[in-house]
């Protein structure tokens, strides 16, 4: 027998909960922990709960965009990143989990769908340097 | 000149636009003795590099639904979890150059010999790629030639008996202590001056063993054509898992340019041990013996590589020496049956023969070369038939004459020269013979000119044989160097040296 993987139990609690009352789904949420405690994958439930929200969020169409700042991005720079990102990503909705990061030094790191998009100015020193040994070199 | 510099610095810094680049990342889950948990990680391909924050490598090898499996190749204490790790889209390579040679480098082709960097790019020279991808579908049938060349082993029971050709995987198999390594050092020896490159891959060994051999190479002047792979005892079993692809990436870096490589793998035992170890930690399911399902293939697709091939495709070869270790003669284990499989032919050496003083330990009698023999020069063929066949009779009169006491003279005769043979047959370590040399000794061994030297006496009249014959019989030498056989008129040269020789020998 296949392996039950954290992706296979949050479709299925996805399934078992779409389209239901709440009442109805605090009764199937009940019985997805007896469920988690029986087979003793309680200590899964964080992975679960993940997949589950990664689930939910490509149902309802919405990306989740973590930006990582040295400081607090304002509303303009949000609403200009979005257009971008709905370049690449298609017409979705874009919510933005911000971090700060004081290791910083300036510009922000992005990260959209596993994919990451450095705009540090680390990063961006660091490919003028790589850029400049190859020139000179 | 100072303000020059920063000018140019100035504009360079000015005009430069940096290019948006998006990198696939994942996080990891859990990271345990040498194997990493990532999630995300989305499109990655199998064996492809990952990086890790502090600039560790890392080789993807298990797809699953919702994790990625990873191999560390490197220092795994300071990766945590959480970690971001990125994507490369690389397959893992291995850099390499002309100047490889005469190197130790480790399983990610770095070197270990504190002689610095290995410049990869050689575009003056025009050397091909610098970086060789260590996994590679190996050449398809159109592209191959069978095998026709001799590998010159200088070890004579096996350029007489199991003749080795150029592109051929023979295996060399036999317990502890039975002198495979030995065999293989004396194989690398030979081919000074063969144009042969040789690559030895070292799995698993001590680093004391392998420095000692390293220092036999150089001593031999054999490091000059030779390069060294080795994932040590104290590495992780990733280094030892990857070894071998890194040895044979580099021997058809030589390859490509139409060269002949002789790789040696010491030895595949160990780098199914290490494969078993990373197959049950990413909870692979195991088979027989614990090792996991593709176990065969694993060393399938690295001895597939061993190939000579066609002019039409640049020619060159690679010739593989796996060796396997086996435990108590036991060759019928899962790992020695499958490599037995693989390989065109093995070479047994057994604990017996060696504690017999028999030494190389070769059983000649269940070893065998399944292409070799067409690579086998003639003069070399012709010399070796009768050997064959001597000491088949030996081996089977053996057994009788220890129980009967009459025999008649033919049986005796027989006997006589079988006892010679396998005297001929020993050869000390780090002396490996000249063709030419083989040629004339066991033709005075097959024509019975030795049939009436004392078995002790054997060694010396060889020894001064092939002094003797050197001064002496030297048209009969250039015709086997130059046609690879001999005519009438040679033939009769050696024979009155050889009957010369002996009536000052005796």
């Amino acid at each position: 027998m296949a392996t039950v993987s954290n992706n296979n139990i949050a479709r299925a609690i996805y399934l078992a909960v779409k389209d239901k009352h709440t009442t109805e789904q605090h009764t199937v949420i009940k019985n997805v922990v007896n469920f988690l405690f029986r087979r003793r994958m309680l200590s899964k439930s964080k992975n679960i709960l993940q997949s589950l929200n990664n689930i939910v969020n490509h149902a309802n169409g919405v990306v989740e965009v973590k930006i990582w700042s040295k400081y607090k991005l304002s509303h303009d720079h949000k609403d200009h990143l979005e257009k971008i990102l709905k370049k690449r990503y298609g017409d979705k909705e874009f919510i933005f989990l911000e971090y700060l990061d004081d290791k910083l030094l300036g510009g922000f790191n992005m990260e959209v769908n596993n994919e990451l998009i450095d705009l540090t100015l680390k990063n961006k020193i660091y490919k003028l340097q790589e850029h400049l040994k190859t020139e000179y070199e | 000149m100072n303000n020059h510099i920063v000018e140019n610095l100035k504009k360079e810094i000015e005009n430069f636009k940096s290019i948006l680049k998006v990198e696939k990342v994942g996080n990891v889950i859990e990271v345990f003795d040498g194997i990493a948990k990532i999630s995300g990680l989305s499109d990655v391909k199998s064996s492809e590099m990952v990086t890790f924050p502090n600039a560790e490598v890392g080789v993807v090898l298990n797809l699953e639904e919702d994790s990625v499996g990873v191999i560390i190749l490197g220092d795994y204490s300071k990766i945590k979890e959480g970690d971001q790790v990125k994507a490369t889209g690389r397959i893992l390579e291995v850099p390499v150059s002309d100047s490889i040679i005469g190197r130790v480098v480790n399983a990610i082709g770095t070197p270990i010999d504190g002689k610095g960097i290995i410049k990869a790019d050689n575009p003056s020279k025009n050397s091909g790629p610098s970086a060789y991808p260590i996994e590679k579908v190996a050449p398809g049938v159109i592209t191959r030639q069978s095998v026709s060349e001799p590998v010159a082993t200088g070890i004579k029971a096996i350029d007489a008996i199991i003749p080795v050709g150029r592109g051929q995987r023979e295996l060399i198999i036999g317990d502890r202590q039975t002198g495979k390594t030995a065999l293989v050092i004396d194989a690398i020896l030979n081919q000074k001056g063969q144009n042969m490159i040789c690559v030895y891959v070292s799995i698993g060994q001590k680093d004391s063993k392998l420095r000692k051999l390293q220092v036999r190479l150089e001593e031999g002047g054999a490091m000059a054509y030779t390069v060294i792979v080795s994932a040590g005892a104290s590495e992780s079993a990733a280094f030892s898992y990857i070894a071998p692809y890194t040895g044979v990436s580099i021997a058809e870096y030589f390859m490509d340019q139409g060269k002949d490589v002789l790789i040696i793998y010491d030895d595949l035992s160990k780098h199914a041990v290490a494969y078993r170890e990373i197959s049950l930690l990413l909870r692979r399911p195991p088979g027989r013996e614990a090792y996991p399902g593709d176990v065969f293939y694993l060393h399938s697709r690295l001895l597939e590589r061993a190939c000579r091939r066609n002019e039409k495709y640049g020619g060159g070869s690679i010739t593989a020496f796996p060796i396997i270790e086996t435990q108590a003669g036991d060759i019928t284990a899962y790992i020695p049956t499958n490599v037995i499989s693989i390989t065109d032919g093995q070479i047994f050496l057994e604990t017996d023969l060696f504690y017999k003083g028999i030494r190389p330990a070769v059983n000649v009698g269940s070893s065998v070369s399944r292409v070799g023999s067409n690579a086998q020069i003639k003069a070399m063929k012709k010399v070796a038939g009768t050997l064959k066949l001597d000491l088949a009779q030996y081996r089977e009169l053996e057994a009788f004459a220890q129980f009967g006491s009459d025999l008649d003279e033919s049986t005796k005769r027989q006997l006589e020269r079988g006892k010679r043979s396998i005297e001929i047959l020993k050869q000390s370590q780090y002396s490996p013979m000249k063709m030419e040399h083989q040629i004339v000794v066991f033709y005075a061994l097959t024509k019975g000119f030795m049939d009436d030297v004392p078995v002790e006496k054997i060694k010396t009249f060889e020894a001064g044989l092939i002094d003797y014959s050197e001064a002496n019989a030297k048209n009969f030498y250039k015709e086997i160097k130059e046609q690879k056989m001999w005519s009438e008129k040679g033939e009769e040269e050696l024979k009155k040296v050889i009957a010369d020789f002996k009536k000052s020998f005796i």
